[in-house]
Order: C-alpha cells, then sequence, then structure tokens
C-alpha cells in the first residue's frame, strides 16, 4: 500500500459521516475535499466572479477566487462554464416531514367529542411542545425533490392546528433527523387553523384561544420566576406542557412563525402579534400586495409563498372547438359577461405573481416558503415573478442572503465565501433561465450529482413502420409493466390503444405523434380513482424503441418497446 | 395585569370626505322634515343643515332636487362581512368575538350599500345560550383593512339566544349537554354570570392583594370567557339577546334584573307585544323583522303588528334583516307598519335609523341628520317609505360609496383566480329557478350581477 492510498484510508476512516449514503449509491467519497474548477462564481446577489474555483474540505468552503491552488486530495468537479450559487434557504417547509394519519384532531370521525367546549390540547390542535424532529425523515422524497432544484436548507414545521409545535432549521441531506438539524426550536409554529368538532372550531375561536394561553403563560411565567426566586412559604407552580412551551415565546427568545396566506388571515396574524407583543414571522403569504406597507410596519419577517395560481389556458380540443363555433357567432350578454369575469381573473392571477415584486419595491426583504408548492413548479413560479418585476438579483437574495439573514444564520449561509458551509448548487446555465438544468449539489460538502438524461434526437429522415402490435415495458419503481400497444395507420394519422399490464381494460391513445422516427404517445389511465396522464418519448429503430414515460407528476420512467412478429 | 389587558390598537386610516347635498327633502328623523335644504359634510361629519348653503371650494356637490335625504340606514342584526358566524362548540362562549374574523372583502356589504344601509351590527349566531361578542360595522367597502370597517368608539355587544337553538345544539338532540329546555338555558346563564362574579372576586382580591408589600402568591388563572361575562356585569357589553316566546323574554328580564344587568336588546322577539309594557319597564329595547314567522314552530305566534305595538308600548324599537339580501331593502319593511299598525313617516323611519343607533349605544354618533354627525345619509328619488323609492347615492363619512350612476357590474375587490365561471348556470337561473342548492355556488355572484341589471 502506497502513502497515498494510506493516507486517503485514514481520511476515511476520521469522518464516519463521509459514509452517507448519496443518492443510494452505497459507497462513501474518497475524500472530503472538492474543488469545482473552471465555473462562475456567484458568490452573492451582485457579486460575481468569472470562470474561478471553489473548493470544499469537510464542509466548509475552504477557497473562493481565481487562481486557487488545488489540494493532492481534492475531487476535481469540471464545473467549466457553469454557475456556483450559495444553497437556497426556504422559509417554511413540510420538506421531509412525515404526514400524521388523520385522527389526531377532534377524535375519530364516528365518534362524537363529550364535552366539545373543553378538549384536550391535542384534540384542539394545541400541541406546542411537539418538536418537528419527530417526525422529520430524511428519506422523504421531498427531501430530493428540494435538493435537486437547489434547496440545501429548510424551516421545516410539524403538522398540527393552531399550535403545531417547534420548528427546526434543517440541512437537506443525512442519515437521521438529528443529522439534519442545523438550527433546534428554531421557531413556534402557528396556523389560525380550527380545530374539527371541539372549541375552537372557528377562525375567532383559535384568535381568543391563541389571547387566552398567551395571557395565561405570560401569567405563570412571572409566577414561576417569583416562585424560582424563593419557594418558601408558597404554593408550587403547576406544570403545564403547553403553557410552558409558551415561555421563549413570551420571553422574546422564540419567535412565532406564522402561516397566513390570504389578505384577511395575514391581517388577524398581525392583530394578534400587535396585541400580544410577540416576535413575527409571516409565512407563506399568497396576498400581500395590498398590506405591503401594514406587514412592513409590523416589522415581522416576511416570507412570500412560492406558489402561485395556474395561467389558465384552456385549449383542450373541446374548448377549442368552442371557440371556433363561437367566432361563427354574434356574441351574446353571457359571453360579454364572461370575458370580463375572465379578464378579472386573469388581472387578480398577475397580482400573485407581482406580489414579489411589490415587496421588492417597498424595500421590504422577504425570503420565500414553500409549504404549499410542488418543487417542480418551483425554478418557473421563481421565473414567472421575474417576468413581472421581481429583479434576478432580489429573486436570488431572497432564496439565499435574506433568508440567511432573517434566520440568523448569515455567519453560516447564504452566500459563497470562505470559512461557509459547504451548501451549494451548480446550474448549467445561469439558474434563473428557462433552460438551466441543476447539475450538483453540495449540502455540508456532501455532494449529490444529478443525472440529466439528453433526450436522444429522432432522425427526421428515418422511416419507420409503427402500424402493429407492440409489447411495451415500463420500469416503474413497482417493478416492469408489460402493456400491448395496438397502432393503426389511418391515413396519415396513427390511432391505437394500450392494453394489459395493470389496465383492467384497453385505453385509447388520445394521441400518437411520429416525426421522423421520433415517437410520442399520450393517454389516460385511471388508477386508484385518479386520472394519470401518460407520456411516452421513445426513438424508434426497426421493431424496437427506447425512451421515457413520464406518469402524471409522479416521475419518468425508462421504457421500452418491442414489435411483436405479425 | 392591566398591563396584560391594554391592546395596542394600530390606527385604522378611515378615508373621510367632503360634500355638499343641494336642495333636497331632508328627513332628519329627530328634528322633523325640511324641504329644500342643503346638508355640507365636511371631512365625514354633517358641518351644516340649512338653505343656500354654497360649497367650500373643491368639495363636490350633488344636486338632490326632487330627491329625499335621509341617514344612512343602520341595520342592527346581521352577519355581512363575516367568515365565521357560530362558534357553537359550547353553550357560553362569550370569549369569541366576530370583530376577529371580519371579511372586509364580502361584497354583500356592497349590495347593503346599495339599498342605503350604512352601518350593521356583524353578530355572532344563535347556536348558544351565550354566543360570541359581535362587532357593529360601516359599510366602508373598499378596503382590505378589517379595522377600517370596524366602527370607532361603538361600544361592544354580545350575543345571547334563547329556546330552540341552543338546546336543539347542545341538547339531546346534539350535542347531549345542557341545555336541552329553556330551563336549562336560563340555568346556563345564571351559572355563567355567578361564575364571573366568582371570577370577578378572585382578582379583585388579588390585585388589592399584590399592591401590598412583600405580597407573595399566585395569581387566579386567566379565562378569557369569564373576563367578557366580567365586562357584562360591569356594564361594559351590551346584550342583544335572539328571543322568540313571551314568557323566556320575561325570565330574561328577570336574570338581568337578578345580576344588576341593564342594557339589553332582545332580538326578533316575536312575542314581544304580550310583554311590552314589561319590556318599556325595565328599558330593554327590540329589534323585530316586520313580517317573517312560522320558520319554525317556536315562531308561530307572531303578528305584523308587532313593532306598532312595542312602539306605542314606549320600547324603542327597530327592524332588522338578519340576511344579507333583505338588508337591502329594509325601507320597505319599515314602511310595512304603516300599513299594520298605521306608524307615521317618522316612527317608520326611526325603526331603521335612530332607533337601531341606540340599540347599538351609537345614537350621538349617528342615526338622525343633525350638525355634528357622522356623514352617513342615503338619498332616494321617491320618498324611502314609497313602494317606487329608489335609492340613488349612499355617503358614508363624507365619501360616496354608492351612486347608481356609476354602478359597476363586478364589484368584487378580490377574484380567486381559481374560481369557475358557468355562463350556463347563469342562464339556467334566468329562466326561472332558484338559487339556494350548492351546485349554484360559484355563479351566485353572476346572478345578482343580472338582478341588478333587471333593477334599472
Amino acid at each position: 500500500m502506497n502513502l497515498l492510498k494510506r493516507g486517503m484510508l485514514a481520511l476515511a476512516l476520521s469522518w464516519p459521516a463521509i459514509l452517507f449514503a448519496q443518492d443510494d449509491k452505497a459507497l462513501a467519497p474518497v475524500s472530503r475535499t472538492y474543488a469545482i474548477a473552471n465555473v462562475n462564481i456567484v458568490q452573492a446577489p451582485g457579486r460575481k466572479i468569472d470562470m474561478g474555483t471553489v473548493v470544499l474540505k469537510d464542509g466548509l468552503i475552504l477557497f473562493v477566487g481565481k487562481n486557487v491552488s488545488i489540494p493532492a486530495d481534492a475531487i476535481i468537479i469540471k464545473a467549466d462554464s457553469m454557475y456556483v450559487y450559495a444553497g437556497f434557504i426556504d422559509g417554511l417547509s413540510r420538506v421531509g416531514v412525515t404526514k400524521p394519519k388523520e385522527e389526531s384532531q377532534g377524535g375519530s370521525q364516528q365518534q362524537r367529542p363529550k364535552d366539545p367546549g373543553n378538549p384536550k390540547p391535542e384534540e384542539a390542535g394545541i400541541t406546542p411542545q411537539n418538536d418537528v424532529r419527530s417526525s422529520l425523515n430524511p428519506a422523504d422524497k421531498s427531501v430530493a425533490e428540494f435538493r435537486n432544484i437547489g434547496f440545501t436548507t429548510a424551516h421545516v414545521v410539524p403538522y398540527g392546528g393552531m399550535m403545531p409545535g417547534n420548528g427546526a432549521i434543517v440541512l437537506l441531506g443525512g442519515r437521521t433527523a438529528d443529522e439534519m438539524v442545523l438550527v433546534n426550536k428554531s421557531s413556534f409554529y402557528s396556523e389560525l387553523t380550527p380545530a374539527q368538532r371541539v372549541y375552537p372550531g372557528t377562525v375567532m375561536g383559535v384568535m381568543a384561544k391563541y389571547r387566552e394561553l398567551y395571557r395565561q403563560a405570560a401569567l405563570s411565567r412571572s409566577y414561576e420566576n417569583m416562585y424560582a426566586a424563593n419557594r418558601s412559604g408558597i404554593q408550587r407552580p403547576a406544570t403545564d406542557r403547553v403553557l410552558e412551551s409558551l415561555y421563549p415565546v413570551v420571553d422574546k427568545r422564540q419567535p412565532v412563525l406564522f402561516k397566513a396566506e390570504k389578505v384577511t388571515d395575514a391581517q388577524r396574524v398581525l392583530t394578534l402579534q400587535s396585541d400580544l407583543g410577540f416576535t413575527l414571522w409571516l409565512a407563506e403569504l399568497k396576498e400581500g400586495w395590498d398590506i405591503v406597507n401594514k406587514v412592513k410596519a409590523s416589522n415581522a419577517k416576511v416570507f412570500l409563498s412560492l406558489d402561485l395560481p395556474e395561467d389558465k389556458k384552456d385549449d383542450t380540443p373541446a374548448r377549442k372547438k368552442e371557440e371556433v363555433e363561437k367566432n361563427d357567432k354574434p356574441k351574446t350578454a353571457a359571453d360579454v359577461e364572461k370575458e370580463a369575469l375572465e379578464k378579472r381573473k386573469a388581472d387578480f392571477t398577475a397580482k400573485y405573481i407581482g406580489q414579489a415584486a411589490v415587496y421588492q419595491k417597498a424595500g421590504v426583504k422577504f425570503g420565500f416558503s414553500t409549504i404549499n408548492v410542488k418543487a417542480s413548479n418551483i425554478p418557473s413560479n421563481l421565473r414567472r415573478m421575474i417576468t413581472a418585476g421581481l429583479s434576478e438579483d432580489a429573486a436570488l437574495a431572497s432564496l439565499t442572503t435574506v433568508p440567511a439573514e432573517l434566520l440568523g444564520l448569515s455567519d453560516r449561509l447564504g452566500t459563497v465565501d470562505n470559512g461557509k458551509m459547504a451548501n451549494l448548487v451548480i446550474s448549467d446555465k445561469p439558474y434563473f433561465e428557462e433552460k438551466a438544468k441543476v447539475r450538483y449539489v453540495f449540502v455540508e460538502g456532501n455532494l449529490y450529482k444529478l443525472e440529466i438524461k439528453e433526450a436522444k434526437k429522432g432522425d427526421p429522415n428515418a422511416k419507420v413502420d409503427l402500424a402493429g402490435e407492440w409489447t411495451m415495458t415500463t420500469e416503474t419503481p413497482k417493478g416492469k409493466n408489460d402493456e400491448t400497444l395496438t397502432i393503426k395507420k389511418d391515413g396519415n394519422n396513427f390511432t391505437g390503444t394500450v392494453s394489459g399490464g395493470r389496465l383492467l381494460k384497453p385505453v385509447d391513445l388520445e394521441e400518437v405523434i411520429l416525426d421522423g422516427n421520433a415517437l410520442t404517445l399520450r393517454y389516460t389511465v385511471n388508477y386508484d380513482s385518479q386520472n394519470l396522464t401518460v407520456t411516452v418519448d421513445a426513438i424508434v429503430e426497426g421493431d424496437t424503441f427506447k425512451g421515457t414515460a413520464s406518469i402524471a407528476d409522479l416521475g419518468i420512467f425508462p421504457v421500452e418497446g418491442k414489435k411483436n412478429p405479425k | 395585569m392591566a398591563a396584560l389587558l391594554i391592546t395596542i390598537n394600530t390606527v385604522a386610516q378611515v378615508e373621510r370626505g367632503s360634500l355638499l347635498i343641494k336642495n333636497g327633502t331632508v328627513l332628519t328623523i329627530t328634528k322633523g322634515t325640511l324641504e329644500n335644504t342643503d346638508v355640507l359634510l365636511k371631512d365625514g361629519k354633517i358641518s351644516q343643515i340649512g338653505k343656500n348653503i354654497t360649497a367650500p371650494a373643491g368639495i363636490n356637490v350633488i344636486d338632490a332636487t326632487g330627491m329625499h335625504v335621509m341617514p344612512g340606514i343602520i341595520d342592527a342584526h346581521s352577519h355581512l362581512a363575516l367568515d365565521a358566524v357560530n362558534e357553537s362548540t359550547s353553550p357560553v362562549t362569550a370569549m369569541v368575538w366576530e370583530g376577529d374574523d371580519l371579511n372586509p372583502l364580502d361584497v354583500s356589504m356592497y349590495r347593503a350599500v346599495a339599498g342605503g344601509v350604512t352601518i350593521s351590527h356583524a353578530m355572532h349566531g344563535s347556536a348558544n345560550a351565550i354566543g360570541g361578542q359581535c362587532q357593529t360595522i360601516k359599510h366602508r367597502y373598499g378596503t382590505v383593512d378589517p379595522k377600517v370597517l370596524m366602527m370607532e368608539g361603538a361600544p361592544r355587544t354580545i350575543k345571547f339566544a334563547l329556546g330552540e337553538n341552543p338546546t336543539r345544539v347542545h341538547g339531546n338532540n346534539g350535542q347531549g349537554m345542557v341545555p336541552n329546555t329553556r330551563m336549562g338555558v336560563e340555568f346556563v346563564i345564571r351559572q355563567a354570570f355567578s361564575e364571573a362574579k366568582e371570577y370577578m372576586g378572585a382578582w379583585s382580591k388579588y390585585n388589592s392583594a399584590k399592591v401590598k408589600k412583600g405580597f407573595r402568591g399566585a395569581p387566579p388563572k386567566y379565562d378569557l370567557r369569564m373576563e367578557t361575562l366580567a365586562a357584562i356585569l360591569r356594564g361594559e357589553i351590551i346584550i342583544h339577546c335572539h328571543s322568540y316566546r313571551a314568557d323566556e323574554i320575561y325570565m330574561m328580564l328577570n336574570v338581568c334584573k337578578d345580576f344588576g344587568i341593564k342594557r339589553l336588546v332582545f332580538q326578533h322577539v316575536n312575542e314581544g307585544f304580550k310583554v311590552a309594557p314589561e319590556l318599556a319597564a325595565f328599558g330593554a329595547m327590540a329589534s323585530v323583522f316586520s313580517d317573517w314567522w312560522a320558520y319554525k314552530f317556536e315562531v308561530y305566534y307572531s303578528t305584523a303588528y308587532n313593532a306598532t305595538i312595542l312602539t306605542r308600548n314606549g320600547v324603542i324599537t327597530s327592524i332588522n334583516s338578519d340576511d344579507a339580501e333583505l338588508t337591502r331593502h329594509l325601507y320597505h319593511e319599515a314602511a310595512k307598519t304603516q300599513k299594520y299598525g298605521g306608524l307615521n313617516d317618522e316612527e317608520a323611519l326611526s325603526l331603521i335609523t335612530i332607533n337601531p343607533a341606540r340599540q347599538l349605544g351609537i345614537e350621538n354618533r349617528v342615526g338622525s341628520l343633525e350638525v355634528g354627525k357622522d356623514a352617513d345619509l342615503a338619498i332616494f328619488k321617491g320618498h324611502p317609505l314609497s313602494v317606487y323609492a329608489i335609492p340613488v347615492v349612499t355617503v358614508i363619512d363624507g365619501v360616496v360609496k354608492f351612486d347608481r350612476e356609476k354602478d359597476v357590474d363586478d364589484m368584487r375587490i378580490y377574484v380567486d383566480p381559481k374560481q369557475t365561471i358557468d355562463v350556463a348556470d347563469a342562464a339556467f337561473e334566468e329562466h326561472g329557478a332558484h338559487n339556494h342548492d350548492a351546485c349554484m355556488k360559484n355563479a351566485e355572484f353572476l346572478l345578482n350581477v343580472k338582478m341588478s341589471d333587471l333593477n334599472r
């Protein structure tokens, strides 16, 4: 064994953390030193180094700059012309948090609560003693989903009612819940969510209960202090897990992280804050454009929702047909009215998208929150906000420097600087470009490499005989699934069916497009009483095809086809 | 303790305007009817009523020649602009407050304004013997700030309920607890007040001990429900009590006498005519429907003469809507008392102006056209008690909130981008179908736009 190998072995043994399973690969990296070479470094919004190098060691950023000497043990990431950013930080999230079974609130559905005005705190959604760490699962698929679009840190909270429990700031990596945690009990998470069938059963009930608990906690806190100073001769304070959990809030040592999406709810939360005086972090705000000054005056830390309403483009064939028929007829009063109503809806969709730009203009610093959004929609939603007037620098700041500052982590997170934690995202193009893809993510120096499947280009001049019967095999996590594809040629078009496999009866192909030898199929299957659209993209070569099947938003899976002999 | 209870209310930004209304027939309610008279509104208040007032520079003028100018209509029983009406989980829910779930985006408020209604009493529902606290709101439609709706300085009010509703919700057919009967309702109310007295006693004992030097001891448990009940006993909150039968109304008078409570308004009070002298002797007031009854067993014994009988017995009486649609034509509801009972114009109009103002404790601010009062008024084409009356302009705090000439079809403040619009449903409605089933839910706003078209 030569010296170098021995050194590596010693290295491996001294850092057990590198034995992390990464992307299901059991092998640990041979070194925890990485050099990302020839990369465009966006250290922070507005601070860039063209074609520099970032060196990471033991989970920290060692060097950033040009003319950096690369350590001998470094694994070199060839990120030529790629872009590296500080890992993104999510201000309110349930990434990796397991949802409890539906029974925690209000007792079981059949049983009528006995005295609904005086439920146990747990039945009323009042569980502030809970800790998100108990329901954190690093193997949850959301962890990888969010990491794959660049998030490395998230402020996660437990599920529950009006007071679900303590939040924690976690890294999107690690083998156990405890390993994920960066800051424990970082917030006292709250919602205006009423309990079911017991008090508080309405939003006004939640408001009243919140006030009452807070005031009770303040009183019992001061009595406890009095008791602690001299315990002789006075009654022992009663213990109470709910009120005790509120003490850090009453003492202003722990902020209240309050979810409020609607303009009405956000103002209710601001009312509670001004009535009670707690430190407020307002998160998942969606309708905040009209109350920006009020929010600013409250000094609350703000996290805007990354969930946006869809741009409604109803271009189903039926709708198109309707349009064509409409154009032939004079407009009725109902048509005019409907157009006006649709326009107002579009105007409001624009307001939701423009919220971030409104906050930027008003000079309110904000991070983002993701508790309602699918990871796959986040990059496009960010682009929509940018198109609506949010600057790219502000968008990046809201993903990195601002949440780091708001969460009190600026010394460790938010920029690509020497000494910070090695939380990085590397994309092949500037992140906010539509075609940008995240290629590598580092979470505390651990590398997650993203496989990019380059779609095979079809040959537009190829001649393919598609008609006939094919066996199509899809590889899903549940195993291989064989289906029979029957395609008929009808003039220049194709029609057909899919049958067999897990399908109970044959399903018509809604779309068969053959461009040269590039084949696209679309059909809908009903599974668990849900309609799932399947899109197959494949390249046909002779009597076989190879490609991918994307099944609704469940994922993209490899697919192969083989023509059955006649 | 006191420091804990002080709430720091951020001052809501209320818009106040100035306006000159020329040459109308001014129905002051308290100071007679003035022909060809001008009303000058300045910074949200009535600053002058008289002849030939010249408009100060920069003030808009409304020519009310041939029209009637009356105080803004006040609805003493409403559930407009609320996200939740009933916290029905307990027979006593005095801790909750409708001010906490006001929804300024509720377009029903604009429709009420279009019927001349400028103030309503946003009430908790009648599921509980002691329900939640209510909130008097001004229909300052166009804001997203719930605090702007709250009428500044209006006294606190609370909903109580007697009879079938609380017994049905909480009794043997509901949650299986007290109250299951009318006696149970009385017991629940008496018990709540008795507990509140104990609570007050415990706190006053603690507070007086606390100031003594070297005091060490635990405070009583803070209880928001008891805090509210104590405020009722101290006379800081007006009770608005849902009631129908004479026996239970009389019972409630006795309960209040026993606990020294003086501020009491009965709501609905269909059998109020049977105990009118008793109500008058107590000083309790009554807010009634004009002619609505028989919707449940306890509401069968009723008469359209109720408002008149109560008025003639010296009970301060109002006519309310309890309904987002009915509120739009409360002036017609008031006019019915001229058919049934022959009230004069001033008495009939008092039922929807100064009398509900008295019941809400805001009569020094609104309810009549007098110098110094809030600039809330409604201008009608035709006399407001005429069946041909048409509300044309409604003013709140000197700001025009409804103008028939400039009435926009879609007055919603916020639009849900996910809402579906089904014009087919609207067409169905036009052909005479009813509007009360859930399938019409997403088209309701559309239907009402259509209806306003028909009215024009």
